[in-house]
């Protein structure tokens, strides 16, 4: 049916975080398009795209915005962090500045995000295993210690993308399921579509008052 | 006894040639012949005779007759009796038969004349069965006409719908139907059931017009009640609007309703966003930032980018079955609609700051996110839509109010000129509108702007800038010698240039200070090489010798150009050419720039040699009648370039 993916319960709102050039915007394009974008132009201010997975049987939107890793934007992106229930944090293992500026990255996450957004660190380009410049044990370390959900990917073969954004969609679902992401906050960076039997019949309690209205 | 009427026999036929005249012979002779062991009938009759003549006495010789007949009458009687029974039964059985008989003809003649009286009513039977069959059929064919032509009960119950308005997932099948019935009434209509044809139509029409209004009812409602941060696009809201796209009329109305809601929606989001935050004050509301006026507007911009999103979305969610041609058109419009409603909030917020005049830099660089933001958002929305018109407004805004703070800047400098210092280096006020210039062009440089725009604003700013700072220069100069003013001027012009050259888009202007700075350069040169002209006492000499002409005689007659003086300023000369730099006029030790003091050094020694050479060509001219110019000018011309330089 072609209506089926419009069928989600909630949207997640992502951000995805780092330096210049260690692919943000690749991963993303991967996710949604399962595809390499080989020659990717800089990203000029944000980029958004889009899609649905599913978690726990639940049809879940997710809408990831893709930030300039270029300094000078630094002042449009931040005002992106407002509302995101989870932040992809990505460096690149064969660029070890892009990894010691992770702190800086995590910094602007925490005090710009709310205390439940989901943090996942990515490090991209684990195809270029013979370039690597930071070990995964290091940035594993780092990870443990700052409370993150880490991965290795590659944009450019698709190791791994999937699974980053999805276990972060995962943390994000249970972090509603044990109810210590208050949907009913203005901006959890969740949004909830009420009840999925609307989606055949209409809520009733909505309905008498229009009835009558002649309009 | 039938045997003597009958000669013919065989033995007969023998015996009547032996005796025929004699019966009695024959007869006998018949007897004898009689083999009575052969006579079956004769030895039963024997045997039949042994079982009762038991005794032969006389007795019995004479009663064997009257026994044997006696027995033939016993026998006779048993007989009778015996077939009396069997007399009677077969008589009772003829009467039976003949009661049968009677009774069937009876049968036959009453089924004859039933069936004389059923035939007509068999006939009658047979014709109502054909009848009953082509009736059959007949309803059949009606069924199934009524089938394709007329809404099954479910079906026309469904379209009514419930009393509580409720919109069943079989109405738009329904809907279908009746669309189908509708246009199967034109096949109707070219056949000769035009009648029926147009009578369906019309009630068909009717369903229709009752279904549509009900949908719309529907729909109106559900779009109404879309004002939550989160609510669903259901399957069954766009095949509504998939539906209602055949009344277009509805279809916008239902469009509109939609927008009206989610622009109440946006509105209310936005104020929540700047003044609630999220929910235990993280993220924090927009508004606590309102002192910072760049994380203020951006955080502002940010979140009508994201609204927009996805305002966009859900609209494309609503309207995805909803035909290709019309969406891109309708969303575009229904979104400018939506996104009207947050302008004003968010305009009254950036004018506030605007008004608050942050400084230039800070205004400078709202109108550059502005001018981010307005191309940003403008990849969702159309042109026309009212939040574009907002941004550029309040970017035009910023960026007038940015350029009358320049400008009140500018004029300032010139209303108030000051004299320049001892050291004719730039002024104060040189060194901090510069250093704002700087501040402003830095900040273009990590603004997100294309370049055409950066280019035309960086042309624009210069001028608001440069020209009033030039103007206050010459102001500030114009009481000074002219050596003093040259080299202020090219301190002044000296700073400008290394403001700029580090910026993009200031070729033009580099160009026109570099031009200025070459007029300064020359007027310090000419006042260099008469400098040290003066100091050794040959300028007189050297413009005498050059305003001389051969016409006017020998050059040593002139006054003050007899040998002694001549050789004594040559003389003098030498002093230079020992110590060259202790010639140099004081301003041009105050110049900034190296290669400037350079150039001007260089180009003041060689005037000062092409003086030389002209003095040292005029006193060795026989004309001119030096005795021994030699020991006058010692030195040839490339001798002294080879010194200074």
């Amino acid at each position: 049916m072609a209506a089926g993916p419009y069928n989600y319960s909630y949207i997640f709102k992502y951000i995805i975080i780092g330096d210049m050039g260690v692919g943000k915007s690749c991963l993303l394009h991967q996710f949604t398009e399962k595809k390499f974008m080989a020659d990717c132009p800089h990203t000029i201010g944000v980029e958004f795209g889009t899609r649905i997975i599913e978690v726990s049987g639940q049809k879940i939107k997710l809408q990831i915005w893709d930030t300039a890793g270029q300094e000078r934007f630094r002042a449009v992106t931040r005002s992106y962090y407002r509302g995101a229930a989870g932040a992809l944090m990505v460096y690149d293992i064969t660029r070890r500045s892009t990894y010691n500026h992770l702190s800086s990255w995590l910094t602007d996450a925490r005090n710009l995000t709310n205390p439940n957004t989901v943090i996942f660190l990515i490090g991209n380009k684990s195809d270029l295993e013979a370039q690597r410049d930071v070990t995964y044990e290091e940035a594993k370390q780092f990870a443990e210690e700052n409370g993150l959900l880490f991965l290795e990917a590659s944009a450019k073969t698709g190791d791994h993308v999937e699974e980053a954004f999805l276990d972060t969609a995962k943390k994000i679902y249970q972090n509603i399921q044990d109810g210590s992401l208050d949907l009913n906050a203005a901006e959890s960076g969740v949004q909830h579509k009420p009840a999925a039997p609307r989606s055949n019949q209409l809520n009733t309690d909505q309905q008498p008052g229009k009835e009558g209205c002649a309009c | 006894m039938s045997s003597k009427s009958t000669p013919a026999t065989p033995e007969g036929g023998i015996e009547t040639s032996q005796g025929s005249s004699n019966p009695l012979s024959r007869k006998l002779n018949k007897i004898l012949e009689t083999r009575l062991e052969n006579d079956k009938d004769a030895l039963e009759a024997l045997k039949a005779l042994s079982t009762f003549f038991t005794d032969n006495n006389l007795r019995s010789r004479r009663k064997l007759r009257g026994d044997i007949e006696r027995r033939s009458l016993a026998i006779s009687e048993q007989f009778a009796d015996a077939f009396s029974v069997v007399t009677d039964q077969l008589d009772s059985i003829n009467q039976d038969v003949e009661a049968m008989n009677n009774s069937c003809q009876d049968m036959t003649k009453r089924l004859e004349l039933a069936r004389d009286q059923t035939s007509d009513l068999i006939n009658k039977t047979t014709d109502l069965q054909k009848e009953g069959q082509r009736l059959d059929m007949r309803a059949r064919v009606a069924d199934a006409f009524l089938a394709k032509y007329q809404l099954k009960p479910e079906e026309a119950r469904v379209l009514r719908g419930t009393r509580d308005g409720q919109l069943q997932e079989n109405f738009f099948h329904s809907l279908t139907r009746i669309k189908q019935i509708h246009n199967d009434c034109k096949v109707l209509l070219r056949t000769n059931q035009q009648t029926a044809g147009l009578e369906i139509m019309e009630s068909m029409a009717l369903h229709q017009e009752t279904a549509y209004e009900r949908l719309y009812r529907w729909t109106q409602g559900e779009c109404r009640s879309m004002t939550g941060d989160s609510f669903e696009v259901t399957l069954l809201h766009c095949k509504a609007m998939e539906a209602l796209q055949d009344r277009p009329v509805l279809f916008r109305y239902a469009l509109d309703e939609f927008g009206t809601a989610r622009r109440t929606a946006m509105v209310r989001g936005f104020i929540d966003a700047l003044t609630r935050g999220g929910r235990g004050g993280t993220p924090r509301p927009i508004e606590l930032h309102s002192h910072d006026p760049m994380r203020y507007v951006g955080d502002m911009l940010a979140w009508l980018h994201q609204a927009s999103a996805s305002e966009k979305e859900h609209l494309d969610a609503l309207l995805r079955l909803a035909s290709a041609q019309s969406r891109e058109e309708e969303i575009q419009e229904i979104l400018s609609h939506i996104t009207e409603g947050i302008c004003r909030p968010f305009k009254v917020r950036v004018e506030q700051v605007i008004v608050a005049e942050p400084g230039p830099v800070l205004l400078y660089k709202l109108t550059n996110i502005h001018k981010f933001y307005r191309y940003t958002i403008g990849q969702l929305l159309s042109k026309e839509a009212s939040l574009l018109a907002t941004l550029e407004e309040m970017e035009e805004f910023a960026q007038k109010v940015f350029f009358n703070a320049l400008n009140v800047k500018a004029s300032k400098l010139v209303d108030k000129v000051e004299l320049p210092p001892a050291d004719l280096g730039p002024t104060g006020s040189l060194t901090q509108t510069l250093s704002l210039l700087r501040e402003i062009l830095t900040s273009h440089d990590s603004s997100v702007v294309s370049m055409d725009t950066r280019q035309a604003d960086f042309a624009k700013i210069l001028g608001c800038v440069l020209d009033p700072l030039l103007q206050m220069c010459s102001l500030s100069a114009s009481k000074l010698n002219p050596s003093d003013m040259a080299a202020y001027m090219i301190n002044c012009l000296y700073a400008m240039q290394t403001t700029l050259s580090l910026y993009e888009y200031t070729d033009q202007r580099l160009e026109m200070l570099e031009a200025q700075v070459d007029a300064h350069v020359d007027t310090l040169v000419n006042e260099q090489a008469s400098f040290v002209l003066t100091r050794v006492g040959l300028l007189q000499i050297y413009s005498i010798a050059q305003q001389h002409l051969t016409t006017e005689g020998p050059l040593s007659s002139v006054h003050g150009m007899d040998s002694s003086s001549v050789r004594d300023g040559i003389n003098r000369f030498d002093s230079f050419l020992g110590s060259p730099d202790s010639f140099t006029m004081p301003q041009i030790k105050l110049l900034h720039s190296t290669t400037v003091r350079e150039k001007i050094h260089k180009r003041a020694v060689a005037l000062i040699c092409s003086a030389y050479e002209l003095l040292h060509t005029a006193i060795n001219h026989p004309a001119n009648d030096y005795t021994e110019p030699g020991s006058i000018v010692k030195r040839t011309p490339d001798q002294i370039k080879s010194l200074v330089s």
